[in-house]
């Protein structure tokens, strides 16, 4: 029959006990708690595999020419996103102008309607791409893998 | 070194910057689960690091202080982003490219590891944020009880509970994903 703790004991002692981080009165006071109970020997265990599962884990270096491509600070940030949102917008303007000359050129009927519909499939299949993009964006776990 | 960067000496800013930004960028990434982001929070930390150089305590360890900088960006960038529980780096965990301390090449003994380390990282996503900046600074940086209570501004008896309460959480997570079916510890979570 296993024994378990007879007398209150913090059980938070254990991690400090476990990272060297208690005064030795206190690390005294653990061990000899340890020696009568099994489930705090088993947590004491428990915790020791969780922290060197932990410690498996190493992280990515990024390379040097990557520190010196970031931007430095809010005002590059600012601008770099500033000017996407202009470059797409005159994108946009000039495409709007594009379908207006169409529109208005002096073209026959026929010719005006295959305009429009060629330009009417571009901008579905350009929607579905991008609609379909937003919605897979949030769960693909591949797209970020380099191809 | 921090005495001459003080001084305003190229090189010895090169040198320390060349020294802190891989730790800035780790306590980021770890705190945060994103590259993106932790790069940012990253830069951003030592521009403040740098500028703030004048007000730093030669006497006493750098890290800590960096630390501080980077808890503290990452901090202000969840609370910008108004993350909820459970976003941290939520999509990124295959694109994070965790690498392996072993030096083994058994490819059974990599792979086993591998999996393991994908269980802690989706351990780490499951912890609240308290919980995961200590464990963190602890077990990833080295820093003592006292040194994270400086960094976090918490009592060092805090620290030590929420570290215990942590680690515990991930075990359980852990022997869920990677032990033997019902393997949890019923007991989890109370005083003996």
């Amino acid at each position: 029959m296993s024994r378990l703790c007879s007398r209150p004991f913090d059980e938070e002692w254990i991690t400090g006990y476990l990272d060297g981080e208690l005064t030795q009165g206190e690390a005294q006071r653990v061990r000899v708690h340890l020696e009568d109970c099994d489930r705090c020997r088993g947590l004491l265990d428990e915790l020791t595999r969780v922290r060197e599962a932990t410690m498996t884990t190493s992280f990515p270096t990024p390379a040097d020419d990557q520190w010196d491509e970031r931007p430095r600070g809010w005002a590059s940030r600012l601008s770099r996103n500033l000017g996407w949102i202009v470059l797409g917008l005159a994108l946009f303007a000039m495409l709007v102008v594009a379908g207006w000359e169409v529109l208005t050129a002096p073209f026959g009927r026929v010719e005006q309607l295959v305009a429009v519909a060629i330009g009417v499939a571009l901008l579905s299949l350009l929607l579905s791409v991008l609609i379909d993009r937003l919605r897979t964006r949030a769960t693909d776990r591949y797209r970020r893998v380099k191809k | 070194m921090v005495v001459r960067a003080r001084r305003g000496e190229a090189a010895a800013r090169e040198e320390l910057a060349q020294q802190i930004r891989l730790p800035a960028f780790r306590l980021a990434l770890q705190l945060l689960g994103n590259r993106e982001d932790a790069m940012d929070v990253a830069q951003d930390s030592m521009l403040r690091f740098f500028s703030n150089l004048d007000r730093f305590d030669t006497r006493r360890p750098i890290l800590p202080w960096l630390f501080s900088i980077v808890h503290n960006r990452a901090r202000d960038l969840q609370r910008r982003r108004r993350r909820r529980p459970g976003d941290y780096g939520s999509g990124q965990l295959e694109a994070t490219e965790i690498r392996l301390t072993a030096s083994g090449v058994d490819p059974e003994a990599a792979l086993s590891r591998r999996q393991l380390q994908r269980q802690v990282w989706k351990g780490l996503a499951m912890l609240s944020d308290d919980h995961r900046r200590v464990l963190v600074l602890r077990d990833y940086q080295d820093l003592s009880y006292n040194e994270i209570a400086e960094v976090l501004e918490l009592p060092r008896g805090t620290v030590m509970s929420r570290l215990h309460r942590a680690r515990r959480e991930l075990g359980r997570h852990l022997l869920g994903e990677c032990g033997p079916a019902g393997a949890e510890n019923p007991s989890a979570g109370g005083e003996s």
